[in-house]
């Protein structure tokens, strides 16, 4: 009964055009540098007004999903990223984007997109209630030790040098130092200048680091050939592989996109946790489960799938407490929030009691969404992936041309054009001198959440801190999964060294 | 393979008009009025306005103070009879885009939504050293009060009404919440600890949802909020209101009692935000804007949607909103000593 209608509400002409075109704008403003889904939403509420809830819901949801998943494009093609969430995704696709296995990058990371939004559109249909309870469980501390977590895996995460990760990523936490300190109210590192007291922005940052370092690298290697050939990233000949993996890729990174869609879910539904976070931790545990962890950074089809699958299961994640809590777990649910609002649905158990048809609607929308782009995404992966056989010359001016515009679109803000600016030559150098950006931006995301919830931790402790931490099983979970990150390589290294002294001292 | 060239070009050039498009949308020219023509006070008056009008909003597209101003201004559209654009410019607690409004010409042209008691705590705060204070504004309007509210989490069995929270923080330390140093939730748990003798202690938070979730989860003890962001979860039966810091019942929670009521005395708080253009505007453009706003802030069906998103519209016009964020900078200043300024 009720399922008829949901259909019902479901099968409109507005709903259904809603659904086409949230898709599909949805994944051209992701691909674009610095217009996010955030403010995709934003500047699409006021649209809804006078849309029927079910369908201006629909539309609002699918651009979310699908902005998230055209982020992923630009960052395998361009080693531009076009949101945050796909940063991790750049290192693996770009690589193989020059390897000439573009085709197969887009296609593993559209599925791993389809897989990880329909995971979490499965987790919002038949587990929202318990899992908003989860949600709840989780704060300051929780969220202290969960950036910790998070930055261990500095270390690793790319280039060859232990020592140049970790002094990227000590770069990245100082430079998240920088502005009002939330809990006193001190402006740091500011020099006088009013734009920096809010830091500096990450996407710009981002910006700079990863598509204008790159532009930078490639125009040094143009000047060098002096126009004696027209360089590519890749020439059309060389351009091999199928958008569909084989069945054994495929079955190879099936456990990787369910743990990374299990992870992205949950770091969803934390209130203080994003796409970004997300799809950082599940690349990193990738890598630690994977039988070639070598392969990362390097062109790894798994770290595809892993941070893929978990920045799209994310934005489902995300939408588990605002419907149930009206607490929405990101910066664009919380704009979504406003469109549920201004349609006069409250968030709350009425939705799920009294407005079960619309929301029930809603959600079944967004998982025909999440499938409805990985279709679209399989079927145009053929042409797009030829944006890497265009010339450097002309695809440099474009990037940055996007960049700039991007940047500046954020908050309006010139400054912002500067700190991506300055951030790509620094980023030059960087690569130049062989430390990664990666870390960086890691460090920028996770620095500021370790400080501001830590000092929150403090407060709420009433004194013992020690106790208070040890008193939370979560936490002692979080304490003990970090020690393990920790020292686990370390033992096993030294287990394995013994073994092989035993084995040489027996023969 | 040369179709495919076509269709790359298209979608490139595509990527570009729409990215061109989506920064045109959330903002439009930046370039200053230009000259002045005509300074005679009667002529320009009657012209007004002849070109669109831009709004800065000092806060991210889709937060409660850009909503809020959305909803607010196109029916101030249809007043004036020109397109009128939403220009936000985060940052700085407000105060970038404040800055920028300051030094705009006061043509009637550039308009901006400033926000109590956020404009008044930039610049008090002396780490901040802003050089501008409200004084170089011209107050136009009010849109919106929010009133503070005392709340608990719903099974909460410690706290039957107001006065056992009351009474529990003067015995001992209790968490209570706030978005930020010098916001209003700040500023209503110092003045609560100075008037009462609290010793309500503040886990400084990023904003609503945040402080929403900490004491949903049991992790902080009392919420300190705004009427429209608690309403829905005292409906909701997740949290109990306690009191409301204003100095009549509010309509969206008639349940919940004034502080005042309980017998605390006159303890107010609450964060409001309204227009404000340059100083030494034209006072005849001044006027037309005025009243423009004043229409468009009547509207039934504006009252309307605003009160959907939990809000409270409250027009107060030039002094008499002069005089209220002056007040406030008095309650502010007094107790400065507790925000270590």
């Amino acid at each position: 009964m009720v399922g008829f209608e949901i259909v019902q509400m479901f099968f409109t002409v507005q709903t259904i055009m809603a659904l086409l075109v949230g898709t599909i704008g949805g994944m051209f403003i992701g691909a674009l540098p610095g217009l996010s889904a955030t403010m995709a939403i934003a500047l699409l509420i006021p649209v809804t007004f006078g849309m029927e809830p079910v369908a201006g819901l629909v539309m609002l949801s699918a651009i979310y999903t699908s902005a998230v998943f055209g982020g992923s494009i630009s960052a395998i093609l361009l080693h531009t990223p076009g949101t945050p969430a796909s940063a991790a995704t750049a290192l693996d696709g770009y690589a193989l984007t020059k390897q000439g296995k573009g085709l197969k990058a887009i296609g593993i990371s559209t599925i791993s997109s389809m897989i990880g939004g329909t995971i979490s559109a499965l987790a919002l249909l038949f587990l929202a209630p318990p899992l908003s309870l989860v949600s709840l469980r989780f704060n300051a501390p929780e969220y202290f030790l969960i950036a910790i977590f998070g930055l261990t895996i500095i270390g690793s995460l790319a280039g060859d040098s232990l020592v140049k990760g970790l002094a990227s990523g000590a770069f990245g936490l100082l430079i998240g130092l920088i502005g009002m300190d939330l809990m006193y109210g001190y402006p740091r590192f500011t020099y006088g200048f009013m734009t920096l007291e809010s830091g500096i922005a990450l996407v710009p940052a981002m910006i700079g680091l990863f598509s204008i370092s790159q532009v930078l690298i490639q125009s040094e290697k143009i000047a060098k050939l002096k126009g004696k050939k027209e360089e590519k990233i890749i020439d059309v000949n060389s351009l091999e592989g199928t958008v569909l993996p084989s069945w054994k890729e495929f079955k190879s990174i099936v456990p990787t996109m369910i743990r990374s869609s299990a992870i992205g879910v949950l770091v969803g539904i934390l209130p203080g946790a994003g796409g970004d976070i997300g799809s950082w931790v599940s690349y990193n545990e990738a890598k630690r489960f994977s039988k070639e962890p070598e392969k990362f950074g390097k062109g790894s089809i798994e770290g595809i799938a892993a941070s893929e699958s978990a920045n799209n299961a994310v934005t489902g994640g995300t939408l588990i407490p605002l419907l149930t809590l009206g607490i929405p777990g990101s910066a664009a649910a919380a704009v979504l929030l406003g469109g549920l609002l201004i349609q006069g649905l409250v968030p709350g158990h009425a939705l799920f009691s009294d407005y079960a048809g619309i929301t029930y609607a809603v959600i079944f929308g967004f998982l025909i969404a999440n499938i409805l782009m990985g279709i679209t995404g399989l079927l145009i992966a053929k042409h797009i992936v030829k944006v890497s056989t265009i010339p450097i010359g002309i695809l440099s001016a474009l990037i940055v041309v996007l960049s700039i515009v991007g940047s500046y679109a954020i908050n309006n803000s010139v400054m912002d054009i500067y700190v991506m600016a300055t951030f790509g030559v620094i980023g030059y150098f960087m690569r130049k001198t062989g430390f990664h950006p990666a870390p960086v931006v890691l460090a920028m995301i996770l620095g500021p959440l370790a400080e501001s919830s830590f000092k929150q931790s403090v407060v709420m402790a009433k004194g013992n801190l020690m106790t208070y931490f040890f008193g939370r099983p979560i936490s002692i979970v979080l304490i003990v999964l970090t020690i393990l990150a920790l020292f686990a390589p370390l033992m096993m290294n030294y287990a394995q060294k013994k073994i092989q002294k035993n084995n040489t001292a027996k023969n | 393979m040369k179709k495919s060239l076509k269709f790359i070009t298209v979608l490139l050039v595509l990527m570009l008009a729409i990215s061109a498009f989506a920064v045109g949308c959330s903002s439009t020219s930046d370039a200053p009025a230009g000259q002045n023509e005509g300074g005679e006070g009667n002529t320009a008056g009657n012209d007004f306005p002849t070109k669109p009008i831009d709004v800065i909003v000092s806060f991210g597209a889709g937060g409660g103070t850009d909503v809020g101003a959305r909803i607010l201004l196109p029916y101030v559209e249809k007043e004036l009879g020109v397109p009128i654009n939403v220009i936000n410019k985060p940052g700085a607690g407000g105060w970038v885009g404040w800055a920028d409004l300051v030094n705009e010409n006061p043509d009637g042209y550039t308009l901006g939504y400033i926000n109590t008691p956020a404009i008044i705590t930039g610049y008090l705060n002396p780490n901040n050293n802003r050089r501008n204070t409200i004084d170089d504004f011209d107050l136009i309007s009010n849109h919106v009060t929010d009133y503070n509210v005392i709340a608990v989490k719903a099974d909460d069995n410690r706290f039957e009404n107001i006065d056992d929270v009351i009474k529990l923080a003067q015995e001992t330390e209790l968490t209570a919440t706030s978005t930020g140093i010098g916001t209003d939730n700040h500023i209503a748990i110092l003045t609560l600890n100075n008037e009462l003798g609290t010793n309500f202690t503040t886990v400084q938070m990023g904003g609503g949802n945040e402080i929403y979730a900490a004491v949903l989860g049991g992790h902080v003890d009392v919420l300190i909020s705004n009427v429209g962001e608690a309403t829905a979860g005292h409906n909701s039966g997740d949290i109990r209101i306690l009191a409301v810091l204003a100095p009549e019942r509010v309509d969206f929670i008639p349940d919940v009692p004034t502080l005042e009521e309980a017998g605390y005395g006159e303890i107010y708080g609450y964060s409001a935000r309204g227009i404000a253009a340059p100083k030494d505007m034209d006072p005849a453009i001044l006027e037309k804007i005025t009243d423009a706003f004043a229409k468009a802030m009547e509207d039934e069906d504006h009252i309307r949607r605003m009160a959907e998103m939990g809000l409270q519209v409250n027009a107060v016009y030039g002094d008499e909103y002069y005089n209220q964020v002056k007040q406030v900078e008095e309650n502010i200043k007094h107790i400065s000593d507790l925000l270590g300024w």
